[in-house]
């Protein structure tokens, strides 16, 4: 390989030992408010006299919108407002949109001349209440024009497919071919190429409560107050402020639990904009909050729908020197990210191993759909299954052992940080340690022997091993460098924290962004502030900054939260201990540089009866400034604003994306699974997780990250898909169809930990919000391939539902199956 | 996700929520029992009733008492309450382990056996348990009272031989002295079933002397499949008869696919719980001797 020239990794930190908090599994400190019901979701927070908005659905895929008759509904006793897509595009310009090009595919909050997917917005109505609003909407008359839909995303991109978006000229939305590396010498050196065609559907996150927002505009000031459980770009709300017309600095946004996101929440505007608006128009507050409808149909948070066709080249012995991928992606019909999705791709395209060579091609296809947001992996973990699948089809084909090639492959400890050919860099990981403790834990060799048995006793257990890669604090480059004409220098994705220790010496932590997303902001903020004044994490108190005033925040997404917050707290930590070492020093007339910190206070050194604690320093800045030299000021207050640690810009040929997501988790899953053949049944007999997302914050918390996102996994692999037909009727709008793995779908996990801290992060943490997820869709399809291996049957596309399952075993020859 | 507006009435009386159906008939009037199906429906405004008759206050109709060798439960009694029922475990077994598969706890402890019946989904448990154990429904109108057959009662997806003017007060049941078994597939515990199996068996000697087998998910009602209980009515109890009972009772099944499964998968499934359900009742009666 050539070198690259890159520029300087930043300094490589020695994390401190002996931590007290950072590593202690403790209870998190917002459970008490969520199982107590005082978590205060959107809905709790309307209060009367709030109107509210409902919004008409489209019943169409892709229809032409002849005309709209609104003077029933708003006759109706009750309705104050029905506003039309027409009427809203005079009230509001397009919505925040990350993708290419937005003016030749112009996305709105209400459909204008066309609507483009079955849940598309076509009118809202304003009301006293949610029912009258929907009465209201029975009594609005559109009359449609119906044209051809879109559905397969391939057939979209054929010459002469109907267009989703007449500006853009035809369905693709964006199209590039990548190489890095040396693709086709690889592919010359190659003993064997290895290639299949594989297939993911599209499925999303579920919370428990939809997305909502409550609008409160004051014509006498003309600010516009809103609560929202969306919105982590907190620095970016300028886009809102521009989409609603009203200046950032009148608009106040204040968090609101998530009730679950999953990545679905993240930066969804729609309907904060829809309150918005019409809260200006009626001069009331008005809350919009998705009913379970609109949320699976209109969310724009499903996850990715790909195709790919993959060649992998490999050695006789079990090499793999060169990945070539192909891949279409169904976007639906607007493309508000962009293919950042494929951004984290190519963060760790190339997995655990030592692969040389990449070509990535990616067609981003627009079709009759609800489009693409994020959901737990973000496009991560379907590269993630995409190579899995390839790695074991490999060890099919050379007779080797699933373990034994990836062994093979693996990059070892001593090569990190390790440089993958995109580009990003690995910062550090012992993929070895990972696996050995995952067949350990998950008894990789009883249930091999388990498996010998069973298949002489006609049944089909299977074992599923993977390795995959957990990446983590993502750089925005991945949204821009598809482009050779760069938007902007390195973005630097901030997160912000005040500490106040107040005159008793009580902490008070100030966080910036969202609020609870299920990534515990609270306890880790706790943890770290404990950790570094030795106080203990439930007393330190925690509150929410509004975005008016508030300092630099991007929120939660791309496992980020926990890193960023982490050095945040460390850097306020520091400027308060900056300035309670000097006030101590004063108190106690001996040179700043003769005192240490120790066990919540500054004790000279060797001399431990003489120390200040916290408390008795607060007090003294807080009543009795005098006592002090003139340029100290009153009060114990500091703000860190906490940068991307480690980002790089893009070569300019793009030859090398630069390091966009540098914190590199790993783990290995390996769940044991029983096919009924007769059936197409899968059911789990156990499971076994390992995880490297170095150093462990609250082992507890991340440990509930890794079952829940496995659930996720388990109904992306098994039952969660949003089926579209061929008209493009969506026929899952509904918890009826839309499958979800429930409690009793769930197996217990066996969960095992192994750290390799960051070099490059406070403490050596990494982020792992979405690990369990970008892992369990690939672990159990290789168990499902494993354990029908004796058919020959291999399947290529989730979920794997019993009719997939039984079409590939019919195909196999086993017609009726069973004894 | 709300219902449009609709009147509600509480009558204390069957004859009350008779007339109150009768005079509101115009009204799209329907009765509501445990509200499991029908205020689903309503807040998907997929069912727009202009009058809901709720049966709740009703006096006499939330008992489950056995009478003459049957089984009778009235049209409140909750799915939970006939899950947990002695009198059921005894006089209808079948029923019993089919209540342990209908939705969650939960929904069982409002939802009503009769109220299942009564909607006829084609997926749904408590009708192919009726079906198989020949059940009556009582009836009544404004003409009185009336008995119809389970055989008679499903006519198709959703749709049955009870009058708009009538209400289901109560279901009855005949013990089957013999084994039983409930088997279901579904897509995750708690859905409806993709295929859902119930049989009945009774053994002399070792011989199979009488059996009833029913499904659901296989048709646009449950269904009776009488050709798997002629083809192993008279055999040796063993899987050479319930092959030919699993062969029969599948033979000629052309079900409508859908999400869930389609038509080939449908039937393969069909084929597994059969077996199943054939194996299990054939163990229970062969213990009970």
């Amino acid at each position: 390989m050539t070198t690259t020239a890159r520029p300087p990794a930043p300094p490589v930190r020695s994390h401190p030992e002996n931590r007290k908090w950072v590593g202690k599994s403790i209870r998190r400190v917002e459970d008490p408010k969520f199982l107590r019901g005082r978590g205060g979701y959107i809905a709790d927070l309307v209060r009367p006299g709030t109107l509210h908005a409902a919004v008409l659905r489209s019943p169409h895929a892709h229809a032409r919108i002849v005309s709209i008759d609104t003077d029933a509904a708003a006759a109706l006793d009750g309705v104050y407002a029905v506003v039309t897509g027409a009427q809203a595009a005079e009230l509001t310009e397009p919505l925040p949109d990350f993708g290419p090009d937005p003016a030749k595919h112009t996305w709105r909050c209400l459909a204008v001349d066309k609507v483009r997917y079955v849940g598309e917005g076509v009118a809202v109505v304003v009301a006293d209440d949610r029912y009258l609003a929907e009465d209201a909407l029975a009594l609005i008359d559109v009359d449609y024009d119906p044209l051809p839909p879109v559905v397969d995303p391939e057939r979209a991109l054929d010459a002469g497919a109907p267009l989703v978006h007449e500006a853009l000229g035809s369905n693709l939305a964006y199209e590039r071919t990548f190489d890095f590396g040396d693709v086709d010498a690889d592919f010359a050196a190659a003993d064997l190429v290895v290639r299949d065609r594989l297939r993911w559907h599209r499925s999303g996150g579920q919370p428990l409560e939809t997305v909502g927002a409550i609008a409160d505009f004051d014509p006498s000031t003309g600010q516009l107050t809103a609560h929202t459980n969306s919105l982590s770009f907190t620095s970016y709300l300028f886009m809102v402020a521009n989409t609603l017309r009203i200046p950032a600095n009148k608009l106040d946004i204040h968090q609101v639990p998530a009730g679950g996101s999953f990545g679905s929440k993240l930066f969804v505007t729609k309907p904060l904009v829809l309150a918005a608006m019409c809260s200006r128009l009626v001069g009331r507050p008005v809350v919009y909050l998705e009913d379970r409808v609109d949320n699976i149909s209109n969310c724009d948070h499903h996850g990715s729908d790909r195709v790919y066709d993959v060649r992998l080249a490999v050695t006789r012995d079990g090499r793999i020197r060169g990945i070539d991928i192909d891949t279409v992606d169904d976007y639906g019909a607007y493309i508000q990210f962009g293919v950042g999705h494929h951004g984290n791709a190519l963060a760790q395209v190339t997995g655990p191993y030592t692969i040389d060579s990449v070509r990535y091609r990616v067609r981003a296809a627009l079709t009759n759909k609800n489009q693409q947001g994020a959901y737990r992996g973000f496009g991560s973990e379907v590269n993630n299954w995409m190579l899995e699948q390839m790695v074991d089809k490999a060890a099919r084909e050379l007779g080797m052992d699933p373990v034994q090639i990836r062994r093979r492959n693996f990059i070892r400890p001593d090569q990190f940080p390790y440089f993958i050919p995109t580009g990003n860099v690995y910062d550090s990981g012992n993929y070895d340690a990972v696996l050995d403790q995952a067949l350990e834990i998950g008894e990789y060799d009883r249930w091999r022997a388990e498996q010998t048995q069973a298949r002489e006793e006609g049944r089909y257990l299977g074992v599923g091993l993977i390795a995959a890669q957990e990446r983590s604090v993502f750089s925005a480059t991945e949204f821009w460098f598809w482009f050779d004409e760069p938007g902007a220098p390195v973005t630097s994705m901030p997160e912000s924290v005040t500490l106040n220790v107040d005159a008793t010496g009580g902490i008070t932590a100030t966080l910036y962004s969202c609020a609870f997303w299920g990534n515990s902001p609270e306890t880790m903020v706790a943890q770290l502030v404990a950790e570094e004044f030795d106080c203990d994490p439930h007393d330190v108190s925690i509150i929410y900054h509004g975005s008016q005033g508030g300092l630099p925040a991007t929120g939660p997404g791309g496992s980020r939260t926990t890193v960023m917050l982490a050095g945040a707290v460390e850097g306020a930590s520091a400027k308060i201990k900056r300035k309670a070492r000097r006030a101590a020093s004063e108190l106690m007339e001996v040179d700043p540089d003769d005192l240490e910190w120790f066990d919540g206070g500054y004790q000279v050194r060797g001399v431990p009866e003489q120390r200040k604690t916290l408390g008795d320093i607060a007090i003294a800045l807080h009543l009795f400034k005098h006592s002090f030299p003139e340029d100290v000021e009153s009060g114990l207050e500091e703000s860190q604003v906490f940068d991307h640690p480690y980002t790089t810009m893009p070569s300019a040929d793009r030859k090398d994306l630069g390091v966009f997501y540098p914190f590199m988790g790993h783990a290995c899953h390996v769940p044991v699974v029983e096919v009924d053949i007769a059936t197409g049944e899968v059911r789990i007999l156990a499971y076994a997780a390992v995880h490297d997302c170095g150093t462990l914050v609250n082992p507890r918390s991340l440990a509930g990250h890794i079952v829940g996102g496995t659930a996720q996994g388990i109904g992306t692999a098994l039952y969660e898909e949003f089926v579209y037909d061929d008209t493009g009727q969506l026929i899952t709008s509904s918890f009826l169809d839309y499958s979800i793995p429930t409690a009793m779908e769930v197996p217990h996990l066996r969960i095992g930990h192994v750290e390799t801290p960051s070099p490059y992060t406070p403490h050596g943490i990494k982020g792992g919000g979405e690990g369990g997820r970008m892992m369990a869709p690939a672990a159990l399809n290789a168990a499902v391939n494993d354990a029908l291996a004796p058919l020959g049957v291999r399947v290529t596309e989730l979920p794997m539902t019993p009719d997939r399952l039984r079409a590939a075993i019919r195909a196999a020859g086993v017609v009726t199956g069973g004894r | 996700m709300k219902p449009p507006p609709f009147r509600y009435s509480s009558p204390t009386t069957v004859a009350d929520a008779v007339a109150l159906l009768a005079e509101h008939a115009a009204d799209d009037a329907r009765v509501l029992a445990g509200g499991q199906s029908l205020v689903p429906l309503m807040n998907f405004r997929l069912a727009q009733p202009g009058h809901v008759i709720d049966l709740r206050r009703v006096a006499g109709l939330d008992t489950i008492r056995l009478a003459g060798g049957e089984l009778v439960i009235g049209a409140m009694v909750r799915q939970a309450t006939a899950e947990r029922s002695p009198e059921v475990a005894l006089a209808a077994p079948l029923l019993a382990e089919a209540l342990g598969h209908v939705a969650h706890p939960p929904i069982r402890n409002s939802g009503t056996v009769v109220g299942s019946i009564a909607h006829a989904d084609p997926a749904a448990e408590l009708p192919a348990v009726a079906l198989a154990m020949d059940a009556e429904l009582t009836a009544v109108g404004p003409g009185g009272e009336r008995r119809i057959t389970a055989a008679d009662f499903f006519q198709g997806p959703f749709t049955t031989a009870l009058g708009a003017d009538e209400i289901l007060t109560e279901v009855r049941f005949r013990s089957f002295p013999g084994g039983h078994a409930f088997v279901e597939f579904s897509r995750t515990h708690g859905n409806f079933a993709v295929v859902a199996v119930a049989v009945l068996v009774a053994l002399a000697d070792g011989r199979i002397t009488r059996s009833a087998i029913a499904a659901s998910g296989l048709g646009g009602t449950p269904l009776r499949l009488t050709a798997a209980e002629q083809a192993w009515e008279g055999s040796t109890a063993g899987s050479a008869a319930i092959d030919a009972a699993v062969d029969a009772g599948t033979a000629g099944l052309d079900p409508a696919g859908d999400l869930h499964a389609g038509s080939a998968t449908r039937i393969d499934i069909a084929r597994s719980c059969l077996r199943e359900a054939l194996e299990r009742a054939t163990e229970r009666a062969l213990d009970r001797r």
